[in-house]
């Protein structure tokens, strides 16, 4: 059994704490469902059930890491984490990893429901569930980059709604639903696009995108971000006087 | 060891910072550093933690380069931030423990150092609570604790006396006598002048960035022999800027309720100063002669008050 408490790691503490608070993490696991499990059961068009499906897994991965860092930035004590012999990229890479995988959990009984309601081929329910978690990390990969800029919670919303507006426009997530041109180029390197295209597949409708392609393609960019991200850590785990 | 070699740093937006620090702080010495808000105190300590780089100069801790070998210099050292924060949801435990194995220390070594250090600092009976419930002064102890668990070769510690009830200071100083004893070179940051001439073996004044005298609390003390140090403690607040025209007196201060004066040790120069606050309807409820602290030498040095005063 691994042990969390008391934790050895930066993602060990991360854990603890999510599991630590019991209220806190009912309403953490219920959101999602509530949001997600009447649009899986209603009868509205797939396009848009997959489009609110996805709207919550980036919203979730965004203000799940971007908040937390913010807050732990503005507390003084990631600042003190900073001050001990750890590597400062591996610190930030364990916020990402272990934000990601937290709200994964936070969003899969809700995607399970969708799934019991809404029977597909398993190929596509296993693309989807990995596409909403690269979602959920390349979500959070903004939500690190923009605690770079900001110290305050409540600019990570501002920045975050900035940010991932044109990202959402370009997954065609309501609009822009069939791109050409630069537009479909553009939409071939944002993950959230797979994660939609495989939802609305498990929604029945037919997409152009192969199961294969959700798999390897958003890995690909999440590896990249990822690392992006990363490179970032000395700046963001430096006190800004 | 903590050698620093002119180490200089300016904020862009004040012009304030330090310039041009040197100092060392030997194995098994306790080195204090005392100057009063904006006299860069936080600045070098700043950079000695290696949370901030310098414009210029280096520093070693350890025999690491605190600029190079960051980690390395990290890892030689335990630190305690004026403000220690802590997970609040988390336990004081789990909280020392994440930092003990975050300077690398195994399992077993950090259950047996921390296990030791909740109980001398008298915390083992909370261990298990969540630290937002701590008292401001248990989460002070649970910052040395941290900063003390993975034996650290150099100790740098700001205001670490403040907020402590007086037996847990007292079991700080005998702690950190303890790892001077044991080869810990020892860097405070205090503007308490009790636990300084106390603890430490050598002080620096830090004055407007720049460090204006070092020695021994011994050396620096009777460095002013002639001055007198006068505490008036009053019932009412008055105004007393006509003390400073009493002849003899060179500084005039409050501390709380209290008054204290930097006077020349000439005769009648209490009663002066007694007559002066009379006359300037102060009611005295208790009055001390004293010899003069690190405080007076401070003041005698640079004009200025170690601590937030006026006058």
């Amino acid at each position: 059994m691994l042990k969390v408490n008391p934790p050895d790691t930066y993602w060990k503490k991360d854990v603890a704490l999510f599991f630590g608070k019991r209220f806190s993490l009912v309403i953490k696991l219920l959101y999602p469902m509530a949001l997600i499990v009447p649009v899986a059961i209603s009868d509205i068009p797939a396009q848009y059930a997959a489009a609110v499906i996805g709207i919550v897994a980036i919203m979730a991965g965004t203000f799940g890491a971007g908040e937390s860092l913010t807050m732990d930035l503005n507390d003084g004590i990631l600042m003190r984490v900073a001050l001990t012999p750890l590597s400062p990229r591996r610190i930030v890479f364990e916020v990402l990893a272990v934000n990601a995988v937290l709200d994964f959990i936070q969003l899969l009984p809700a995607l399970l429901l969708v799934y019991a309601f809404n029977p597909a081929p398993l190929v596509w329910v296993l693309a989807a569930t990995f596409g909403v978690f690269a979602t959920l990390l390349t979500a959070n990969c903004i939500g690190i980059f923009i605690a770079n800029f900001t110290q305050s919670p409540a600019d990570v919303l501002l920045y975050a709604t900035a940010i991932l507006a044109p990202l959402i426009y370009l997954s065609g997530f309501f609009r822009n639903r069939n791109p050409t041109g630069l537009l479909a180029t553009l939409r071939d390197f944002v993950p959230f696009a797979y994660m939609n295209d495989a939802l609305k597949a498990v929604f029945g409708v037919a997409t152009r995108t192969a199961p294969l392609e959700v798999f390897v393609y958003p890995a690909l960019i999440c590896a990249v971000l990822a690392a992006a991200v990363c490179l970032t850590a000395p700046r963001l785990l430096t006190p800004r006087f | 060891m903590i050698e620093v070699e002119n180490i200089t740093r300016r904020y862009k937006s004040s012009g304030r910072g330090i310039e041009g620090v040197s100092f060392a702080v030997g194995s098994g010495e306790v080195f204090g550093l005392m100057g009063p808000n904006g006299s860069g105190k936080s600045t070098l300590l700043r950079v000695l933690s290696t949370a901030m780089a310098p414009d210029g100069g280096t520093f070693r801790v350890d025999g690491a380069d605190g600029l190079r070998e960051k980690r390395k210099a990290r890892a030689a050292m335990g630190l305690m931030v004026d403000r220690p924060t802590h997970y609040g949801d988390l336990s004081g435990w789990a909280n020392a423990y994440l930092f003990a194995r975050a300077y690398g220390m195994e399992e077993k070594e950090a259950n047996a150092a921390l296990a030791e250090l909740f109980d001398y600092f008298g915390l083992a009976e909370y261990r298990d609570d969540r630290v937002k419930t701590y008292s401001y002064g248990m989460g002070k102890k649970l910052g040395l604790i941290e900063a003390m668990a993975h034996a650290p070769r150099a100790l740098i510690l700001d205001e670490p006396s403040l907020g402590l009830d007086y037996s847990s200071q007292l079991a700080y100083e005998a702690k950190v006598r303890e790892l001077a004893s044991n080869g810990v070179a020892v860097l405070l940051a205090s503007n308490q002048v009790d636990e300084v001439e106390a603890l430490c073996d050598r002080v620096a004044f830090l004055h407007r960035g720049r460090l204006v005298e070092t020695g021994t609390p011994e050396e620096l003390i009777s460095s002013i022999k002639g001055i007198r140090r006068i505490e008036a403690t009053l019932r009412n607040p008055v105004d007393y800027a006509s003390l400073g025209d009493v002849a003899g007196v060179e500084h005039v201060t409050t501390e709380g309720c209290k008054l204290v004066l930097q006077c020349e040790d000439r005769a009648g120069i209490v009663a002066d100063v007694v007559a002066g606050i009379v006359g300037a309807g102060g009611d005295i409820t208790d009055l001390a002669v004293r010899r003069p602290s690190l405080e007076d030498v401070y003041v005698k040095l640079t004009g200025e008050a170690l601590r937030d005063a006026e006058g």
